[in-house]
């Protein structure tokens, strides 16, 4: 990790001295442990301040949209996904684009720390090893890093960009498919998957950080924003709007979010945000054979109409 | 003290077409309780929350006079749902309205003073106010010299036309009225509203100028003002930004450390140079 | 006055004969201010809750009135909350707010009557801070662990028991009717030990903010909020809001629902035009607010370093580092 730091910086300075772009946006070690925040270098001399770790969690491809300076991005695999699927869509010109691609064993989820520490303040954390060292007042825990990975981490099989100009340090191994959650969430009841949603969305306090954390969701006037006419109510109260949003918002990112779990790691109030864009990520993949991201050469999935395309999702054949 | 954010019933005496393009309409409404007549005391310059039941509510400038009893006048440009809907309100309807809300031009201060009201387009609803309250008998003599240069893009677009026409007729206002581009039916003026009050030159002298319009307008009347020679603290203007509640609660209309709707929406360029730019 | 911490539920229970009372449970593993049905649902060993306990005088979403129209006219009704409350249990920075929402909720002219109706039928009950968080900066902005104001009554934990002050009036006579025993116990001990290690400082800073409205610095600050509501929605100072109708035909309820300087549409012009058109200004508007305009107009500052925009930004954009750039910018330098 170390070693890829020191690789992601230098990469950041050649770049900058050699002016192939005007802005690299990368990661800084952030205000708190277990965090490291997306940091703007246009000095090569600040390309010290970048870093790697298990803790660069956001999605950068979410700052490249409509950029017009060019831009090197350091990119890990879900970045790199979505910065594929939103070139598709004409929102990234790759020609000012220049991406460092970073082979990603996958991000931490400070949810999961935080279960574990049960109410200990965390103040700070150590990597070595596989291992995560959590350090509080009066304690100190070692867990398994590969217990603690973020949902969509651990599920992941592009920790490897898929597009990159230059790929640092050494790939991670290939994973296969998994999608077995989606299966067991599915093998609930209508009534179990209800209740878990309604208790799930109550939580909600519409304060869009999943939306606005969401390299994909771009929509100059999203639909919950919308006054005429007014497609759900504003308010918070009511579980029924937040599920709606929620629902809308997966129905609008099918065929084209990566589940990079920025939503869900994003939410400050811990909702399952991820449950349902996974779920037609499945289904596109089931039904289409398409993925979100994976190559340049792919049309995304939902611009494309074959008669022969399955309508399983449509009526039931 | 009542609770400020409830509307009162006002009933729509007259939905009024005011413009060719007929985005515009005058609403003509009556008090239909005799207290809230009472309490309802306002100055030009004002502005009030008028609430379409079931649809939401909107500030606007009240158009009407404090001369004028009985009535409340808003001119209303079909944006949005809101006004839409108000648009769409049958005569003889209840309409809501909050207010008065805001400051108002200083109309004491203008006393003994000359006037030059510069409007254009559809921001005319106040400056009629203005006028209307100027030429009352009862307060004309308090007032110098009154000068109006209105424009709009074309003649279909005036508000208040018959107003205009009898102001012109009358020799205790000069009314300047312009478009943008003739036609075969106007016979007055044809040009720009910083043209138009270049040609038209008030004195600046014991006089303060009332400025509203698009910003493209105000623009480049501003510098006008400043070569005849009125100095910022003698320039009012007025601002717009999107309000909700009215009474500086809700936080958003705020410019610097000021509310639009309740320390504004009347400021003078001078105040406005030391506020920061977001209006 | 003391109470032990085994007699705390029954007291509750006392007092919900009277009130509703607003206080920290804990679910799913996170500790939220919830209405109580019985004091043994009470959870006191928290750092503090997620969401602000604001909410409980300041709805994310309230009814302001319903309506309806009727023959020759409109019915409207206007709906009061009038039920006394207690909110039991709150963190000092906390308490605080109230102070500061007392502020926004009135001026010269208006009152808001839901805010105040509430507030002046609820008795707040502080709750000192023995172990503050680490990103808790309660006294760089003038408070801190033991801070009292904003509270009616105050708690201090000692170990087995509470030692339980009455602040203001209404407090002394709310604890005076539950006859608990007396005691005033020496409580510095504890109030040393409870130590604020994140500071900020604040010295000087409006007065930059005086003058750097234009700076360059602004430029930068901003680039990597992704502008969501997680900062203004869990601050429990943050008080704007939006009014919206839910309404179908002539029939319907004028609601209120909390709003933030963070979104664009908070000040989207009818004409298209945004006097905030970036994330930049927004920003801007964020710590201006805070930091200079709220100082501007009651002479207070309009955060009380609860560490909830901290812990909460899904970019963590720190405004303990942004007030510290500020800071460290020479005044007037690049405007």
């Amino acid at each position: 990790m170390e070693n890829l730091a020191r690789l992601v910086q230098d990469a950041a300075r050649k770049l900058l001295e050699e002016k192939k772009v005007d802005l690299v946006i990368g990661f800084e070690k952030g205000s708190l442990p277990l965090r490291s925040t997306p940091c703007f270098v246009r000095k090569a001399e600040d390309a010290g301040k970048l870093t790697w770790n298990s803790s660069c969690e956001n999605n950068l491809a979410n700052y490249l949209r409509k950029k017009t300076e060019k831009v090197g991005v350091i990119a890990k695999g879900c970045d790199a996904r979505s910065i594929v699927a939103l070139i598709k869509e004409n929102q990234i010109n790759l020609d000012n684009l220049y991406i460092i691609g970073v082979p990603c064993g996958g991000m931490i989820d400070r949810k999961k720390i935080e279960t574990i520490l049960n109410g200990r303040e965390l103040l700070a954390s150590e990597e070595k090893d596989g291992w995560l060292i959590l350090k509080g007042n009066g304690f100190e825990q070692a867990v398994r890093k590969e217990d603690v990975l973020h949902g969509s981490c651990a599920t992941c099989r592009t920790g490897n960009p898929v597009l990159s100009d230059e790929l640092l340090g050494e790939k991670v191994p290939e994973k296969e498919d998994d999608y077995s959650d989606v299966a067991a969430f599915e093998a609930k009841t209508v009534a179990e998957r209800a209740a878990y949603f309604a208790e799930q969305m109550s939580k909600c306090i519409r304060c869009y950080a999943c939306r606005n954390a969401c390299p994909m969701c771009y929509c100059e006037e999203c639909f919950v924003d919308c006054t005429a006419p007014q497609w759900i109510g504003k308010s918070a109260s009511s579980s029924g709007d937040n599920l709606i949003f929620q629902a809308m918002r997966a129905f609008h990112t099918a065929g084209r979010c990566v589940d990079c779990g920025s939503c869900d790691r994003a939410c400050p109030m811990g909702i399952d945000v991820r449950n349902l864009n996974r779920k037609l990520a499945r289904d596109v993949k089931e039904i289409f054979g398409a993925e979100a991201g994976m190559n340049l050469e792919d049309k995304p999935a939902l611009n494309e109409f074959k008669f022969d395309d399955p309508q399983t999702f449509l009526v039931k054949e | 003290m009542g609770n400020p954010y409830l509307p009162m019933p006002m009933r729509l005496e007259k939905n009024f077409i005011e413009t060719e393009d007929k985005n515009i309409r005058t609403f003509t409404l009556s008090f239909i309780n005799k207290e809230d007549e009472q309490n309802f005391k306002y100055l030009p310059g004002q502005f009030a929350e008028v609430f379409a039941f079931g649809k939401g509510e909107s500030p606007f400038g009240i158009a009407s006079s404090p001369t004028e009893p009985g009535i409340l006048k808003f001119s209303v440009m079909k944006v949005g749902k809101v006004t839409t809907a108000l648009h769409q309100t049958p005569e003889g309807a209840v309409i809501g309205v909050r207010g008065p809300l805001g400051n108002s031009y200083p109309m004491e201060e203008l006393k003994g003073k000359n006037l030059v009201v510069i409007g254009g387009g559809f921001a005319f609803t106040t400056l009629r106010s203005t006028i209307t309250y100027i030429l009352d008998p009862k307060n004309r003599g308090d007032y110098g010299n009154l000068t109006v240069i209105y424009g709009a893009r074309n003649s279909g677009l005036l508000l208040y036309k018959e107003e205009l026409a009898q102001w012109e007729k009358r020799s205790d206002i000069t009314m300047v009225a312009t478009v943008d581009r003739g036609d075969e039916n106007w016979k007055g003026k044809v040009g720009f509203v910083p043209a138009m009050t270049k040609e038209t030159a008030p004195s600046a002298e014991n006089t303060y100028a009332v400025v509203c319009g698009p910003p493209i307008m105000i623009k480049f009347t501003l510098p006008v003002l400043e070569e005849l020679g009125f100095p910022p603290e003698r320039i009012i203007m007025a601002l717009e930004n999107r309000m909700k509640c009215g009474i500086g609660m809700c936080g958003r209309c705020n410019v610097g450390n000021k509310f639009v709707c309740k320390d504004g929406p009347v400021f003078t360029l001078a105040q406005l140079k030391t506020m920061p730019n977001e209006y | 006055m003391l109470i032990s911490k085994n007699d705390l539920p029954v007291l509750l229970d006392r007092i919900l004969g009277e009130y509703e009372v607003y206080a920290p449970v804990k679910e799913h593993g996170k500790v939220e201010f919830k209405k109580i049905s019985s004091g043994t649902q009470v959870c006191l060993q928290y750092s503090n809750s997620q969401k602000p306990p604001k909410g409980i005088l300041f709805p994310q979403s309230e009814k302001m009135f319903c309506y309806e129209t009727v023959q020759d006219g409109v019915r409207v009704d206007e709906i009061c909350d009038c039920s006394k409350k207690v909110i039991w249990g709150i963190r000092p920075c906390d308490a605080k707010s109230f102070t500061i929402l007392d502020d926004a909720f009135k001026n010269e002219q208006y009152r808001d009557p839901y805010y105040y109706k509430r507030r002046e039928n609820t008795v707040i009950v502080g709750f000192g801070c023995n172990r503050p968080g680490a990103t808790c900066f309660c006294t760089s902005v003038n408070s801190g662990p033991f801070d009292t104001a904003g509270s009616d009554v105050f708690l201090t934990e000692l170990e087995d028991k509470y030692y339980v002050e009455g602040i203001t009036e209404k407090g002394k006579e709310f604890i005076a009717r539950y006859q608990l025993p007396d005691g005033s116990p020496d409580t510095s001990r504890i109030k040393e030990s409870a130590v604020v290690a994140s500071k900020v400082n604040l010295d000087g800073l409006k007065e930059k903010l005086d003058v750097n409205f234009y700076d360059e610095i602004w430029d930068s600050l901003w680039e990597k909020c992704i502008g969501c509501a997680a900062c203004t929605y869990l601050c429990p100072t943050c008080h704007c809001f939006d009014i919206v109708e839910e309404a179908e035909g002539g029939k319907g309820c004028r609601v209120r629902n909390w709003d933030a300087c963070m979104f664009p549409l908070f000040t989207l012009h009818g004409s298209g035009h945004n006097p905030r058109p970036s994330g930049k200004e927004r920003v801007r508007q964020r710590i201006m607010h805070k930091f200079k305009y709220f100082q501007d107009k009651f002479q207070q500052t309009a955060c009380v370093g609860c560490g909830r925009c901290i812990k909460n930004c899904p970019v963590n954009l720190d405004i303990r580092i942004l007030l510290d750039a500020i800071q460290q910018r020479e005044s007037g330098e690049g405007c």
